[in-house]
């Protein structure tokens, strides 16, 4: 024992000399690696800052600004402002849209949650069951059919058309079962003796609890609503009901390819205000989806 | 036995009423409960439920939206056999998705081991940032303006590879690049979310774990090994199934980049759905398309749970 100890030791400080510098190189190439990515994955987003800043006489000119070099904020005044298109109200759309869903969401996914993890009742785990099968329909396949539903009720161009099939999500049923099963049972049965009725322990004392279940949801269920490309390109049809996504590209084929620096500042306004969720709720974003993957 | 009979006796007339309060709760609990899943429930059965049953009675109809649906029979599932252009399209979105998949997995593991390492908090935020940024934003208008960064004339790509001294390329004009341009386009936007999901794996690893390994003698590579990757294999599994029903489905990408050109060379399977749904307002045999779909992914999903028994670990 003590030899093998002795001849050990003094190998040591020489032995990791080779390895360390193979250490040392690869740590540079993972730096190139993050580096380089974290450049090729922003430098659109900053050309496109750049370049709807630029006079719309030279948006098309090369070389491309990857920094802006001019500050032509007039373009997103004229954007703003523009009479054929009102933007402002494009916005306005796809937030009360991307609200109204969410807030749908987060009752009913939440309720449900409540109901399959803390309440029993006949029938509750085949109701689940339904819930969970429904997990693996992916949206194409009902898209022909809900179509159909949805011309059949006079919805169509109308902004219930993306916010009624919104108003409930089986994904989120699941992640709020999950949360709710996670609370001390304990906790809802001392209310129920002391006779909260099972709203109030819902309310008052469940939902509370399951603070990072719903911001998660809240933050996927306005993301993919507020980008939601699809609803928006099979349902509605007058200008004035547009949201922004659609808007955006549709603003590309109406103004034509003369403008591109009004069409990026679009683009650009489109971005802000994700930008400065993201900046603030970073943490927010990348633990919900920690919570929401880590369930699969 | 006295004692025992009289105190049964005495404590009948409570057993019943607690037996009766026990039996409201019960009713009440069982109210509750429906009455708590009944929104989501409703939303279910009408958005999803019901049209899921639709759509597979309107396999057998003809249905242009404007006259009354008309059976007839076999026809669209027939006609999946003769259409030419559907082999092509599934073969396109099969190309798609395996590369798309692939390459997304593949940087957003790389790129999660890359963050996960310890460095100054603020370089992290930054790096988080910039490779997530893409996610949060509206595909839509990042596909319009990589179309503008595409154009093979004065496009800015080409303009960077010319500077380099490369020659320009056909981005989105030539059908063998169109598609590359749609892959590269699908792994800069979405491999920041799959990063954003090993993350999570990755430091749901106990750090107790790569100490009491470092103790043995375990070398970085063997830590890999042995620990990392069994450890990471659930969120893989998650992270595949994931990317791949979402590849599959892909839509505005390709509408606004390519408008499914040159000729079939980018035209996703959804797309196409699309188009005979809402151009030649064929509603049966889009329905008929969109179950095929269905049913592979369903296929998919089960053959990677069979799969995963070999290679997922869970503790």
């Amino acid at each position: 024992m003590a030899t093998s100890l002795q001849t050990s030791t003094p190998q040591t400080p020489s032995a990791p000399f080779q390895p360390k510098l193979l250490l040392r190189l690869g740590e540079l190439l993972i730096w190139i690696f993050l580096v380089g990515m974290a450049l090729i994955e922003f430098a659109p987003i900053s050309w496109i800052f750049a370049t709807s800043l630029r006079a719309p006489s030279e948006s098309f000119n090369l070389p491309p600004d990857f920094w802006p070099t001019s500050f032509r904020w007039d373009n997103y005044l004229a954007v703003i402002q523009s009479p054929q298109i009102n933007f402002l109200l494009f916005f306005w759309n796809s937030l009360k849209i991307a609200l109204l869903a969410t807030l749908a969401q987060l009752l009913t996914c939440s309720m449900a949650g409540f109901s399959f993890a803390r309440l029993r009742y006949p029938g509750r785990d085949t109701l689940f069951f339904v819930f969970l099968s429904s997990l693996m329909v992916p949206a194409t396949v009902i898209m022909i059919p809900t179509f159909i539903l949805i011309r059949s009720i006079n919805l169509l161009d109308s902004h219930w058309a993306l916010i009624l099939p919104a108003t409930t999500s089986a994904f989120g049923v699941f992640l709020l079962r999950q949360a709710f099963m996670g609370l001390p049972s304990e906790l809802t049965d001392a209310a129920r003796i002391d006779g909260a009725n099972y709203w109030r322990i819902y309310w008052q004392i469940a939902l509370p609890l399951v603070g990072p279940a719903l911001s998660a949801l809240g933050i996927f269920t306005f993301l993919a609503a507020w980008n939601n490309f699809l609803g928006p390109v099979l349902y509605l049809r007058s200008w004035d009901n547009y949201t922004f996504p659609i808007a955006i590209v549709m603003l590309n084929g109406y103004m034509g390819s003369g403008n591109r620096a009004h069409v990026l500042a679009a683009v650009m306004i489109s971005i802000f205000p994700v930008l400065l969720f993201f900046l603030l709720a970073q943490r927010f974003v990348i633990r919900g989806i920690a919570v929401t993957g880590l369930k699969g | 036995m006295a004692t025992v009979a009289s105190h049964s006796a005495s404590s009948s007339v409570s057993t019943k009423g607690w037996f009766a309060q026990r039996h409201t709760n019960r009713v009440q609990e069982i109210f509750a409960g429906y009455l708590f899943v009944l929104p989501a429930a409703l939303s279910l059965f009408v958005f999803l439920v019901a049209p899921i049953l639709a759509a597979f009675v309107l396999v057998f109809m003809r249905y242009d939206v404007l006259s009354p649906p008309e059976y007839v029979g076999l026809h669209n599932l027939n006609q999946l056999f003769a259409d030419t252009r559907l082999r092509e399209i599934y073969w396109n979105t099969v190309r798609f998705v395996v590369f798309a998949t692939l390459f997304n997995n593949l940087l957003g593991l790389l790129l999660a081991m890359g963050v996960n390492r310890t460095m100054h908090a603020a370089v992290k935020y930054l790096l988080r940032t910039a490779l997530f940024f893409p996610v949060l934003t509206t595909t839509a208008s990042l596909a319009l303006v990589w179309n503008f960064l595409l154009t093979q004339d004065r496009g800015v790509i080409n303009f960077l590879l010319q500077q380099i001294g490369l020659e320009p390329v056909p981005w989105l004009s030539s059908s063998s690049w169109a598609m590359v341009s749609v892959v590269l386009f699908d792994v800069w936007r979405a491999c920041g979310f799959l990063m954003v999901i090993y993350l999570a794996g990755l430091q749901a690893i106990p750090e107790s774990l790569y100490e009491a390994a470092s103790i043995d003698g375990a070398n970085q590579f063997q830590r890999m090994r042995y620990i990392t990757l069994p450890l990471l294999s659930p969120t893989a599994f998650f992270a595949l199934i994931v990317s791949l029903i979402g590849a599959a489905q892909v839509f505005d990408n390709v509408w606004v980049l390519t408008g499914g050109g040159p000729a079939d060379a980018t035209r996703l399977i959804v797309l196409y759905i699309y188009e005979i749904g809402f151009k030649r307002f064929e509603m049966g045999y889009a329905a008929a398309v969109s179950l095929t779909l269905f049913l592979i992914l369903i296929g998919l999903t089960l053959f990677q749970f069979r799969m995963s028994r070999r290679w997922v670990h869970y503790d």
